[in-house]
């Protein structure tokens, strides 16, 4: 990831009844989250030249692409900033391998071949774009963007047309792209788990505005991120590896910590073992107790850990605990709970969670 | 029924020359101003529409005669085209200019309403792919909107060849000039033995429509078929 040059820009603009003033600096992969009409694709529209910005600038590794104080303001199909879109846009008239080239005049062969196998598009070549699945055409737009050679990669909700297990099997796609492609990117979503897997920091939009930016551990930590968090729709992801699956379907995902999470089957049973995944969970699904851990009780996964710090935001309090297991495990509380059980920074607690309720995505 | 007579012959051939001359005058012309109408706001765009769609409203005598003001002999161009050596009134250049006025909201509006139906957002993916205006334009808007397009240059050509009021009006009914099938078959109709010419020419007249009719769909077929391939 090192040779990613760093992207920053600062984008204003003004549309009756909404005003969007966004300014982002050094980022390598953002995830850009927020409420409906906060901005998000109006955002990305206004950096790839599609939609006018009062005032707009983006600058690469040092270099200014779009100045519009000084008036470099390159149009759209100079700006070499890539789109993937929602709807994809695939050209219907063109078969596959028309729509993949259409950007790639100065395209070498081996990057064409590189990326029709990252992305298992070798069969579709020949095909029309309307024969092909959702996922597929997903892959298609994915790849028909990074063979333009963009010097920067939007990607505005690529997978919100898709299903949930279509999305799921796309997500590695998509991080091996971030992988590769060795260029800034900027995804939207309004799937935390989906930002949280392929992008190293968030930001988060409300009205028009930038409300925080960092990573999830930092953003959880303000009172006013906490609540648009949650309203989003909040959860973290814990990274691992399978490492088997017992007689009872349980699968057993062990991670760089000493304990191993468990995971109820009929999610991530279809995973070889040693595959690399995620286990997506929502804070309100952890419970917290003191130690010692209570003798009889149904939940399968009890992580002992200590608090980290706790964050009050309307109705529910966040605590981050510190389990060894690579990040903080969150659980949502209630502010009695916080009284009842004394909860503060250094205090030694159990975090635990039903299998159930645990989801699992495969990771590249 | 006797074959076509030497007159009858000249008819159809100068109707085919006039209608395709005139179609080919002026379909480039109506495709760009379909595009700009169907994708450009401007000011003055309003007058354009409303100019390019007179002669779909007003009378084709009217038409003709307006044109007659402009490039007669003592029209307002008239000076000019004798000049260089093109007078247009009485003259096949008239007919084919009466012809192409007449053909030209036909091709425009076809072609506007096929370019309204390309979805923008194909033309914005095109250009963050790299694409500039001109080839946006030539591998997705006019590619989705071709049929529309070749539907409006039938329909423009066919306007051509039935043309009469404009015709008679700016080029009059000089025969092998200006004497088109239309003209022919009205000048037989009013001669006391022409209703067998009148028939042998309608006869024509249908025969042809019906040809240029056939070979868009012909064309259109074609393209849809070849489309499959890169």
């Amino acid at each position: 990831m090192s040779e990613v040059p760093l992207l920053s820009f600062e984008c204003h603009l003004r549309r009756p009844g909404f005003q969007l003033d966004v300014s982002v600096s050094g980022e390598r992969s953002l995830g850009l989250f927020g409420p409906s009409g906060a901005g998000k694709s109006t955002l990305l529209q206004a950096l790839a030249g599609l939609t006018g910005a009062d005032s707009l600038r983006i600058e690469l590794g040092g270099e200014v692409l779009v100045d519009s104080g000084s008036g470099l303001v390159p149009p759209v199909h100079r700006r070499r900033v890539g789109i993937v879109f929602q709807e994809h846009r695939l050209f219907p008239h063109r078969t596959v391998e028309a729509n993949l080239r259409y950007g790639a005049a100065r395209m070498a062969p081996s990057r064409w071949s590189g990326v029709v196998e990252m992305l298992g598009l070798g069969d579709l070549l020949g095909r029309r774009p309307a024969l092909c699945s959702g996922g597929e055409q997903a892959r298609i737009a994915l790849g028909r963007a990074l063979l333009a050679e963009p010097r920067v990669l939007l990607l505005d909700e690529p997978f919100a047309a898709l299903d949930r297990g279509l999305r799921r099997q796309l997500l590695p796609y998509l991080q091996r792209v971030v992988k590769d492609a060795r260029i800034p990117l900027v995804l939207v979503s309004h799937d935390l788990g989906d930002l949280l897997a392929v992008t190293e920091s968030l930001a988060l939009l409300d009205g028009g505005r930038l409300v925080a930016r960092g990573p999830l551990e930092e953003l959880v930590r303000s009172p006013e991120s906490l609540d648009l968090l949650h309203d989003c729709g909040l959860v973290f992801n814990v990274p691992g590896s399978i490492e088997s699956r017992d007689a009872t379907g349980l699968v057993h995902v062990a991670h760089r910590g000493p304990s191993a999470l468990r995971i109820a089957c009929g999610d991530g049973a279809e995973l070889e073992p040693g595959s690399t995944v995620d286990v997506r969970l929502r804070p309100e699904d952890v419970i917290l107790a003191l130690p010692p851990a209570p003798p009889a009780l149904s939940l399968t996964n009890q992580l002992p850990g200590t608090v980290l710090h706790l964050t009050r935001g309307q109705g529910r309090t966040l605590v981050s605990i510190e389990c060894g297991v690579g990040v903080p495990i969150l659980a949502e509380v209630t502010a009695r709970s916080v009284e009842r059980l004394g909860l503060g920074p250094g205090m030694a607690v159990i975090a635990m969670m039903k299998a159930q309720a645990l989801r699992i995505r495969p990771r590249y | 029924m006797p074959g076509l007579q030497p007159e009858e012959w000249e008819a159809l051939r100068l109707s085919l020359r006039v209608a395709s001359t005139a179609t080919a005058l002026v379909a480039v012309p109506g495709i760009a101003l379909g595009w700009l109408l169907a994708r450009k706001r401007f000011p003055g765009r309003f007058l354009v529409d409303a100019l390019v769609h007179l002669p779909l409203v007003l009378t084709p005598v009217v038409v003709g005669y307006l044109l007659l003001l402009l490039v007669g002999r003592r029209g307002l161009l008239g000076g000019v085209l004798d000049a260089i050596g093109m007078p247009l009134a009485f003259t096949t250049g008239g007919a084919v200019l009466a012809a192409a006025v007449m053909a030209l909201p036909l091709i425009v509006r076809s072609v506007r309403t096929a370019i309204e139906l390309v979805d923008p957002g194909l033309e914005d993916a095109a250009a963050v792919l790299g694409a500039g205006p001109w080839r946006r334009f030539r591998t997705v808007t006019l590619p989705l909107a071709m049929p529309g397009v070749v539907a409006g240059l039938v329909l423009g050509f066919a306007r051509s060849v039935g043309e009469f009021g404009a015709t008679i009006t700016l080029a009059g009914s000089i025969a092998g000039e200006t004497r088109t099938l239309p003209l022919a078959i009205f000048g037989a109709l009013q001669s006391p033995m022409g209703e067998d010419a009148a028939v042998r020419l309608t006869l024509l007249s249908v025969a042809l429509s019906l040809s240029a009719l056939l070979l868009s769909e012909w064309f259109l077929q074609r393209m849809r078929v070849r489309g499959e391939r890169p």
